[in-house]
Formats: C-alpha cells, structure tokens, sequence
C-alpha cells in the first residue's frame, strides 16, 4: 500500500516535469535576468560541484540551485566533468605505480587467492601432459609384437631340421652345428620339446624380457632409458639371416642396447617380421617370445608347421601373443585374450576411463599395467574371475 | 582596529606565506601579492555565513587553497607572460573541452574556446591600470581546471542569452504557473470519466486541486530536497547523478526519494482536505484515479523508468 501510494506521487511528479520539454540552454534562456546579479559565480559553482564549499555556503548555494535552471545545469556539468576528472587522476595515479608497488599488487591476498589454484591447477595439467608423453613411449617396449613368421629353417649338419626360435639356447647350439637344408614338422617338434624342457635356464634372458616389462610399468623410467638408446638400423631386404654363431655374449649386449624404440613400425609382412625377428633374437623379445612360445599351446601348434608352406606361414604370422605381468595374451579377434582364458566362463565388462575401471585399476594395480600396455579389448583373468576390458 | 581583525590580519599574512611555500612554483609571488586574495576567499567562503568563525576555522581554510593554482593565476593576472604561457599550455585541452560540452556544434565550440582567454585577459582595464578579466575571480577554493569548466559554461549561458533574446523576467517558473494555471489547464482527467460530462468536469476540476497541491507541496520542501527533486524529474538525471550533484550516494538519494514521496503525499493530503475540503477517501481516491490516468498516458515515455527505479531501489536496499 505504501509502495503503490508512493508509485502515485512518482507518476505526479512526471506528469509535473513532462510539460518541460526544453533543452538545458533553452531553460538557461528563459531564466530571469533580474536574478541573475544573484546567480553563483563560477568559483561558487565549482566550489558546490567539488564538493569543497563549507557548508553553510554549500546550503546557501543549494538553495540557490534548487530554484535555478541555469546554475543547475551547469553544475550537474561540472559534477559529471569532475567524476570523470577523478578517475582519470585515480587511473593515472595507478599508472604511476613503482615496481615494487606493482609487485606488491600482484602478490596481494585477492589476486593470489585465484592465481594460486590457477598455477597448481596447470601444474597438475602439465604434470598429467607429461606423464600421458611418457606412457606413449613407454608402448613402445611394451610393443604389440606379431607372431613372427617362420625364419628360414636352419638344417644341422645331421640334416634334422632346426626352428631357430630366437634367443632359445637351443637353436644356438643346433644353429651352430647344422646347416640351411628343410626342417620337417616332426623335427619342429622335437625342438620345441627341448625348447620346453630347456627354458628354466633361460634365466638371464627372460630377466630382460622382465626389466622390458618392468620398464613398461614404470614409465619415467622407461622414458630415460629409451631417450638414450640409439637403434639400430634395420637390415637390408636382400640380406640373408644372420646366422645364429653371431650370437655370443658380446653381441647379445650390443644388440640388446641397439633395440629399435619404434616398435609399432615395425614391418608386418612376413620377410620384415622375419628379418626383424633375427635383429631381436638377442633383444628383450626374444627373452618374450622365449616366455611366450612354451605357454601358448595354440602357438605352438603353429610355429610346428612354419615353413611348411607359405599359406601356413602367413597364417601363423597373424596369431600375435604378448605378455603382461607374467600373463600370456594372445590376439584373437581383435582383443587381447589372456591364455588363462576358458571362453565358457562369463566376463565382468569394464570399460577404459569409468568408474568402475578406476575402481578396478585402483584395487588391481596389475590390472591397470595389462590396460595400459594393452590397447583394445581386453579379456584377462584375474584372481578368479575373467574381465572384458574395452 | 579590533583585536580580532589584527589576528585575522596576522593569520593572513601569515598562511599567505605558507600558501607560496607549498606551491611547486610561485612564479615568484610576493606574500603580500596573494593576501587580498586570501581575504576575499576567506569573506567569500566563510564570514559571509559565520562572520564570527574562529581562527581555526580561517586558517584551515587556507590551508586547503590551491596553492599552485592560485599562484598561477595571480601571476598572470600580475601580467608574467611565462606564467600566462603555462596557463594555456596546461589548460587548453580543459578549455576546448568544456567548449565542445557547451556547444551544439565544433565551430561554436571553437570560437568559444577562443574567446575564453579573452575573457580570462579581460578586455577592459580596471582602476589601477590593470585588465578587469575573470582572473580575478578565482578563489583557489576549487580546481583550476573545474573553474575554467565553470567560467566556460557560464560564457556560454550568456551567450545563448544574447543570441535567442529570449528573456523572462521570472526565475522560477515551473511551479508557479503550474500554480497559476492549475484551474484553466486541466491536464490530468478522470479514469472512465468521458462517458459522463459531469463526471469529466468533476474528475478535471479534481486534478487541478491535486496539481495545484503537489505543486505547493513541492514548493515547501527543504532546498535539498527540492532540489534532489527537480535533478531526478525535472532535469532527467539518474539517482547515481543527482546524488552526486548532492553530495550522496545513489543509495541515500534513492532512501531520500522514498521520504520525498510520503511527505509529498502526506502534504497533499493535508492541503486538499485542510483547504479544498475534500474528505480523506476522495483524496484517496483522486490519487489512485490521477495515477492510473498518468499511468496510461506516461506509459510510453516512462517505459524504462520503473525498472531503473526498480533497480535504484535494490542498491538502495
């Protein structure tokens, strides 16, 4: 009620003021000379606008001004030039402000209230930057290694057949002592038998394939290792296999600090995979593959018939086993399947980036290096149970 | 001569000099130079209001003068060319400034700005020989710059004067002839009163009564207050620039408005029963009836208002 009894008398006073329709200096012209001996000077004026007139002549000239279009109007003027004066001084005065005083400025309570959680917030952006660079390269001794394409068999001197599966003391010594003739299926076998029962003493090999998966897991310094790594260059098409008496201490540690970075470059047909699978029968994949071949019976199967034919050769060449964490994956399908895998058992599906996977990454660190190191779908079994990681 | 103007004599003197010594540059200005114009600041100021203000109060006056402004002006009205120099040099900005604020167009602005230092020189001489401008004026009370502002809107004025030769010989004529012609001029009428003639001549005859009213109304309030009420509807200002023009903050001015508003209401109220004889409900009734007359009428002109004022309110708390 108060407020619509005021909203009354605010529209009366429009309606009082609406017949004036003239501008300032019209208004000025239609003021009294013969008040004007009265009006303020421009010292006065000045005074009342800068608000430095002592009261009472600060009353004095209101009551003047209340009455007095001209005077008003060039007071409300002056008031407004003198605002703006005020903080063009203010603005100046700031410009002029000593380096120290800047300095102070910037690190004052309000500003760093917000430039403190901006700077550790970009810290923590750029460490996150860092850490996802490092992991990238740290794919890379962890690499998705295909399933090597047979090598040329290597014949002994007895004319059995040879698989010079690379790093396997085995083919070393066969190598060694046999030549270049064809391997049969049968021999094959044989050797992979010796294979089998030779591989506990393939201690100091498969400690390189575990610092290459240690590595993996620690990305940083994985990272420094890699940065000062040289590769070697990759040896030419024409260029026939090294024969396996290259491979002595000596070499195998050469060879093991040339081993290429680059690893998802590597070639995929079946004679670069070949040649490639010689430069690394005294890298870390042999030490994998070594770990790799005995557990895969699949693999197995199929590295018995390499050479046989091209066919079964490109076949084989296609089945592509990794291992993580001690755990043998082999690629089917375009997933990761861990050999431990019984595929009438149920998956738990987790997917990469939710909850449920940080939850599980966070319990299982495990289980984040075998995600981390192996890109798709992933099905692992892990502590009983089997995971569809995707 | 009486113990009190000695001491005032002395004080003069006296902040006179301390005057010259906080100036940056007296342009080599005598003590004795500035005193006349100390005093006139002083008599101006203050024993015009208070002509028995304390010591105190004189000497802190001075003390708060424009010392280098005030230098500055007194030499070039002692005729120092280089000060005169410094003076348009420092100043000509602000001049042309005030010129092109003053005036409709540049031309305009620039012959005023140019008869401003003419104005300032003074074209005539004065007794003694020396030229009678506007120099002479300036107290130190203010900023040199806001004077100059001032004496250029004020040149202005008197030139608009001369030029539209329109003169009125009453100052203030907005509520007296609302006053005056309140009866003749019905400008407010009865909502749904067109129907009825009689009822029209009723409804008209009542908001010339309420007219005239607020106008008296208006008239008896305090010079601050009137003048708070002429900045905000008469002269269009926001509440943020007529509390400047007051002194106050927008909130205080908005607070004000609000005291204005049932005062005003109060006042009319009194007059219409007190001397119209209206009963309290006619009144009440009038006024809701004027307003939702305006409402309608003022509708377009006002269409931003409510909602400035609104807002005013808001800041106002």
């Amino acid at each position: 009620m108060k407020q619509a009894n005021n909203n009354e008398v605010d529209l009366l006073l429009r309606s009082l003021a609406r017949p004036r329709g003239e501008s300032s200096l019209q208004g000025v012209a239609t003021s009294g000379e013969s008040v004007a001996s009265e009006h303020l000077d421009a010292d006065e004026l000045n005074s009342y606008a800068e608000g430095v007139a002592p009261a009472p002549a600060r009353a004095r000239y209101m009551e003047h001004l209340a009455d007095c279009d001209a005077c008003r109007g060039i007071v409300v003027g002056l008031t407004q030039a003198a605002g703006a004066a005020s903080r063009h001084d203010v603005a100046h005065q700031q410009g002029g402000f000593s380096v120290w005083q800047k300095l102070t400025a910037l690190l004052s309570l309000p500003i760093l209230r917000y430039a403190v959680p901006a700077l550790v917030l970009t810290a923590v952006i750029g460490i996150g930057l860092f850490a996802l660079k490092q992991q990238r390269q740290t794919d890379f001794v962890a690499q998705n290694q295909p399933r090597l394409a047979a090598p040329p068999a290597v014949q002994g001197d007895n004319g059995a057949a040879f698989n010079p599966t690379p790093g396997s003391p085995a083919a070393v010594q066969n190598g060694a002592k046999t030549g270049s003739n064809e391997e049969t299926s049968k021999d094959n076998l044989k050797d992979q038998k010796t294979q089998a029962i030779e591989q506990p003493t393939l201690a100091p090999e498969s400690s390189v394939a575990k610092t290459a998966s240690k590595d993996a897991a620690q990305p940083g310094e994985a990272a420094g290792a890699i940065a000062t790594q040289s590769y070697a260059t990759e040896p030419k098409a024409a260029a026939p296999p090294p024969p396996a008496p290259l491979l002595d201490a000596e070499k195998s540690t050469v060879l093991a600090k040339e081993q290429p970075a680059k690893r998802e470059d590597q070639p995929r047909d079946r004679d670069e995979a070949f040649r490639v699978a010689q430069d690394d029968v005294h890298g870390p994949n042999r030490a994998r593959n070594n770990v790799a071949l005995p557990a895969n019976g699949r693999s197995a199967g199929s590295m018995t018939e390499r050479g046989s034919s091209g066919a079964d050769k490109k076949k084989a060449a296609e089945v592509e086993t990794r291992t993580v964490m001690g755990r043998h994956f082999t690629r089917e399908g375009g997933a990761w399947v861990d050999n431990a895998y019984d595929s009438s058992r149920a998956t738990i599906r987790v997917t990469r980036g939710s909850e449920q996977f940080r939850a599980l990454v966070a319990d299982e660190p495990g289980m984040r290096t075998i995600a981390e190191q192996l890109g798709g779908v992933v099905i692992v079994v892990w502590k009983g149970r089997a995971y569809r990681i995707q | 001569m009486s113990q009190r103007t000695e001491q005032i004599e002395k004080l003069f003197a006296e902040r006179a000099s301390s005057l010259l010594g906080r100036a940056t540059d007296n342009h080599g200005l005598a003590a004795e130079t500035l005193i006349p114009r100390v005093k006139a600041a002083v008599t101006k100021y203050i024993l015009r209001d208070d002509p028995q203000a304390s010591l105190a109060v004189i000497g802190d006056f001075i003390d708060k003068l424009q010392a280098d402004d005030l230098c500055l002006i007194v030499a070039c009205e002692q005729g120092n060319q280089k000060a005169w120099t410094d003076l348009v040099e420092r100043f000509s900005a602000t001049v042309r400034s005030a010129a092109r604020s003053a005036s409709s167009n540049e031309e305009g602005a620039e012959d005023l700005a140019q008869s401003i230092w003419a104005e300032l020189h003074g074209l005539r001489l004065r007794e003694d020989g020396k030229p009678a401008g506007k120099l002479a004026y300036y107290s130190g009370r203010g900023s040199l710059a806001g004077w100059l502002r001032a004496v250029v809107a004020q040149l202005a004025v008197d030139q608009h004067r001369k030029q539209s030769r329109l003169v009125q010989t009453e100052e203030d004529a907005d509520f007296d002839r609302i006053i005056q012609h309140g009866q003749e001029e019905t400008t407010w009428s009865g909502h749904g009163a067109a129907t009825n003639p009689e009822l029209q001549i009723s409804a008209k005859l009542a908001g010339a009564q309420l007219q005239k009213a607020l106008a008296e109304s208006v008239k008896q309030m305090s010079a601050e207050d009137r003048l708070l009420v002429k900045l905000y509807y008469f002269d269009g200002l926001r509440l943020r620039e007529a509390g400047a023009v007051l002194g106050v903050h927008e909130a205080t001015a908005s607070r004000r408005l609000t005291r204005i508003h049932a005062e005003l209401r109060q006042q009319v109220e009194t007059r219409l029963i007190g001397q119209e004889g209206w009963t309290k409900s006619e009144t009440e009734c009038a006024f809701a009836e004027v307003a939702l007359n305006l409402e309608a009428d003022l509708e377009p002109m006002l269409a931003t208002e409510p909602v400035l004022m609104k807002k005013e309110n808001e800041v106002a708390g």
